[in-house]
């Protein structure tokens, strides 16, 4: 093809630019919002999109009132999505239809707004990633993978072995022990392995706004990520005085209260590194998250000297995002940027509210490291 | 895309001499090679590589390469109506696929050929598609791209609504639509707008050449079923009788089976053209009287009046359409509805004399009305003036309006059962 492929990327291109304008418009939305959490890639996301159902006169049913379309009342849909809704009644040149998207391409989406770079994976490639061939045959299967050809022939063999197959005459009457159907094997490739360490500051002064911002930030970041690798590792961390490790869940729903030690946590970072995940093997990413206030000076020379000597060398990034709480003295941050402004896997970012969502996932993931 | 090797060019000359001496007749075929996202490029594009570039295409492009990348659906073969007539071949498949995809062919370029609604389309479709594109593309650069795919936009949502009774008017002429001279068709809507709206110079040759473009997809979709019948008749005819051999039995049974299956069941075009070609030749004692009938109903019918002709009650048990008389003569009845005017309602103008009159021609079925409103925009905004369609909706007259952008409902008064002929519809 000399022409033709560029021919229909074309068109493609400009339909992806017609729902990614309208993901776009609606992106800080979608990203400040809570409805897409909690969400896995392959499930699809529902953009509503007008003006891409031709309109005709056609027959239809007319349901109840308007006839409008019926996927936006649904419950999963995006929030604002009940604006739209009301327009159609008053307005019936909203034609609304929905284009459904992998949580991926969403990803793709949100990197392309934000100019995000490609991340470049170093290291060995060492974690194997499985995919299904079809190639094999298996006496189970589902009657859509039949195979005939070998069915028939598996038919044929048992029919003259016990005589019952006429050369003049031929019939075959397969039983259930004749029946073969396509199988697939697992194909494994390796792939470039990654981890990545969510730690949050869940002290007395993080209140739920300040929560609720890490976890629609990890959200994005860990989309994002999942995007560019194939294979993923993700840990969670809290800490106020202590630190532990904990599950996804208990990440965002958990509300301790104390004093903050931010340095307990980077010695369990560090510990976590050595002992699971060598940096020399691992493409490993460090986001941590709190308000900005510590135990004391003292911890946070512990903390620095924790990062410049066990946690930098081998990560690929390190980001601290700070939250913006009516308690915090946001003191850490400048510390950080005083001592490790130099470090070229650092950074940092403060965010004040939800506004504030979008430029952090920018500032953290703008350099592809 | 590459031009098929010397084993399959080997293949293309047996079938073709078999299908040929077996009564066949049908104008030179080229056959282009492959692959899967080539071939859903294509079927994007409506068959034709070179058409005009426009996002639908790639809408479309991009469920197709889902749907198979999921799974779901596979194009087998992609034959377009042109001389001469161009067919492709996916490279993955297997010979005696190839095998099947070239007797199939056989079927349909006779059938391009000889068919009576196709007897107006333009023999050089690749060439007239090729200029409309680069037509397009020129136009695009002068006016602005996204002006002319609003109104493509437009005019697509549009472009159900030509005349097939008007299309014999294009036979012998310079393109597929009919001429707007001495008068316009009674149904050809595209057709009044391009004689009667006041167009820019750029929308009228755009919307010329959409409405050349319909009148040349119109055929396609009022023979879908003879069509595909034919074309699995005489596949079936020629691999079981000659082409197979010993060894490709079985996969030919099973693709051909797998063809003839499906969801649809008895009411797969396929399936249900292939049975009623079967029952034509068998009815006329099979051999050479059976083929010279079937020839024969091949060049003259459309899928409304050849399920009207032969789909007999017999037919109708036997293929379990329905068991008793009543039963048969439901199911037949509600296969033509969806069948008149290739399921698409009947718009008719009633006047085009300052504000534009439509009608839609009452069979018992409701238009959606979203989608109506939104439609009659479309059309008002080319029309450029009022523009108004009587309808029914709840057992009501009911008249849409279109004026200055704002689209208007006038209910009429209670009409009973909601039946009765279009004729005596009263103006609301």
């Amino acid at each position: 093809m000399t022409s033709e492929g560029g021919r229909i990327a074309r068109d493609r291109r400009r339909f992806e630019e017609i729902v990614r304008g309208q993901i776009k418009r609606d992106l800080k939305r979608y990203v400040t919002g809570s409805e897409m959490i909690g969400r896995r890639g392959r499930q699809l996301v529902s953009i509503p999109v007008p003006r891409i159902e031709l309109p005709r006169l056609r027959y239809g049913k007319n349901g109840k009132g308007q006839g409008k379309g019926e996927g936006e009342g649904q419950g999963d849909g995006a929030a604002g999505e009940a604006d739209s809704v009301g327009a159609a009644g008053s307005e019936p040149g909203q034609h609304l239809l929905e284009v459904e998207l992998r949580l991926e391409e969403m990803a793709a989406i949100l990197g392309e707004e934000l100019e995000l770079p490609n991340i470049q994976p170093r290291g060995r490639a060492r974690v194997e990633v499985t995919s299904r061939k079809y190639t094999s045959v298996s006496r189970q299967g589902p009657s859509s993978l039949r195979h005939m050809r070998r069915t028939i022939k598996e038919t044929l063999k048992r029919q003259i072995g016990d005589k019952s197959y006429d050369p003049d005459d031929p019939r075959f009457i397969p039983i259930a022990d004749d029946l073969r159907y396509r199988s697939f094997r697992d194909v494994s490739t390796p792939d470039h392995a990654a981890m990545i360490l969510y730690m949050m500051d869940v002290s007395g002064s993080m209140g739920r706004e300040q929560k609720e911002i890490v976890r629609l930030v990890s959200f994005w970041i860990d989309t994002w990520l999942r995007s560019q690798y194939r294979s993923l590792e993700t840990r969670y961390m809290v800490h106020d005085a202590a630190a532990k490790e904990v599950d996804q869940d208990t990440f965002y729903r958990l509300r301790e209260s104390g004093g903050t030690k931010i340095s307990s946590a980077y010695e369990l970072a560090a510990e976590m590194l050595e002992t699971q995940f060598p940096t020399s093997e691992w493409n490993v990413y460090l986001f941590h998250f709190s308000d900005g206030d510590n135990w004391s000076g003292r911890d946070t020379e512990k903390c620095l000297q924790l990062l410049t000597d066990k946690l930098l060398p081998g990560v690929n990034m390190f980001c601290y995002g700070q939250v913006k709480s009516a308690y915090g003295s946001g003191q850490f941050m400048k510390d950080v940027d005083a001592s490790l402004s130099d470090e070229s896997n650092v950074i940092s970012c403060e965010i004040l509210d939800r506004e504030g969502i979008l430029p952090a996932i920018k500032t953290f993931l703008g350099k592809g490291l | 895309m590459t031009t098929p090797g010397p084993d399959l060019q080997t293949l293309q000359r047996d079938v073709e001499a078999l299908a040929r001496s077996q009564g066949l007749d049908f104008p030179e075929i080229v056959y282009e090679v492959v692959d899967h996202n080539q071939l859903n490029e294509i079927a994007a594009l409506g068959g034709f590589p070179v058409r005009y570039p426009h996002w639908r295409f790639g809408m479309e492009f991009d469920r197709l390469i889902k749907g198979h990348a999921y799974g779901l659906q596979r194009i087998y073969e992609l034959v377009v109506n042109t001389r001469p007539v161009v067919a492709y071949l996916l490279s993955q498949n297997s010979p005696v696929e190839q095998k099947l995809v070239m007797a199939h062919v056989c079927g349909h370029a006779d059938f391009f050929a000889h068919n009576a609604w196709f007897s107006h389309t333009d023999p050089n479709m690749m060439d007239v598609l090729a200029s409309h594109g680069a037509r397009i593309r020129v136009l695009s650069d002068q006016v602005g791209m996204e002006k002319v795919e609003d109104f493509i936009d437009r005019v697509q949502s549009l472009d159900n609504l030509v005349d097939p009774g008007a299309m014999d008017r294009a036979r012998g002429r310079p393109g597929n639509a009919p001429p707007l001279e001495p008068f316009v068709g009674e149904r050809d809507i595209l057709g009044q707008l391009l004689h009667s709206a006041p167009l820019d110079e750029w929308q009228h040759e755009v919307l010329a050449m959409m409405r050349d473009e319909a009148y040349y997809f119109l055929p396609q979709m009022l023979t879908k079923i003879m069509n595909e019948g034919w074309a699995s008749f005489w596949h079936s005819r020629l691999m079981t009788t000659s082409l197979l051999r010993d060894a490709e039995v079985v996969d030919y049974a099973d693709q051909h089976s797998g063809a003839m299956g499906g969801d649809d069941g008895p009411m797969n075009p396929y399936k249900l053209g292939i049975e009623l070609f079967g029952a034509i030749f068998h009815a006329h004692g099979g051999g050479q009287a059976g083929l010279e009938k079937v020839t024969e109903v091949r060049a003259v019918h459309n899928d409304l009046t050849f399920v009207d002709n032969f789909l007999t009650d017999e037919f109708c048990v036997r293929h379990r359409l329905g068991g008793t008389p009543e039963e048969c003569a439901a199911a037949k009845e509600g296969l033509m509805a969806s069948l008149t005017n290739g399921g698409q309602p009947v718009i008719r103008i009633l006047g085009a004399d300052g504000e534009l009159e439509l009608e839609h021609c009452w069979n018992g079925q409701e238009l959606q009305m979203d989608a109506a409103e939104e439609t009659l925009r479309n059309v008002a905004a080319l029309w450029q003036r009022p523009v108004r369609l009587q309808t029914r909706l709840d057992n009501r007259a009911l008249l849409l309006s279109c004026v200055d952008g704002e689209v208007g409902r006038e209910y009429g008064e209670l009409l009973g059962d909601g039946e009765g002929a279009p004729s005596d519809e009263p103006a609301a």
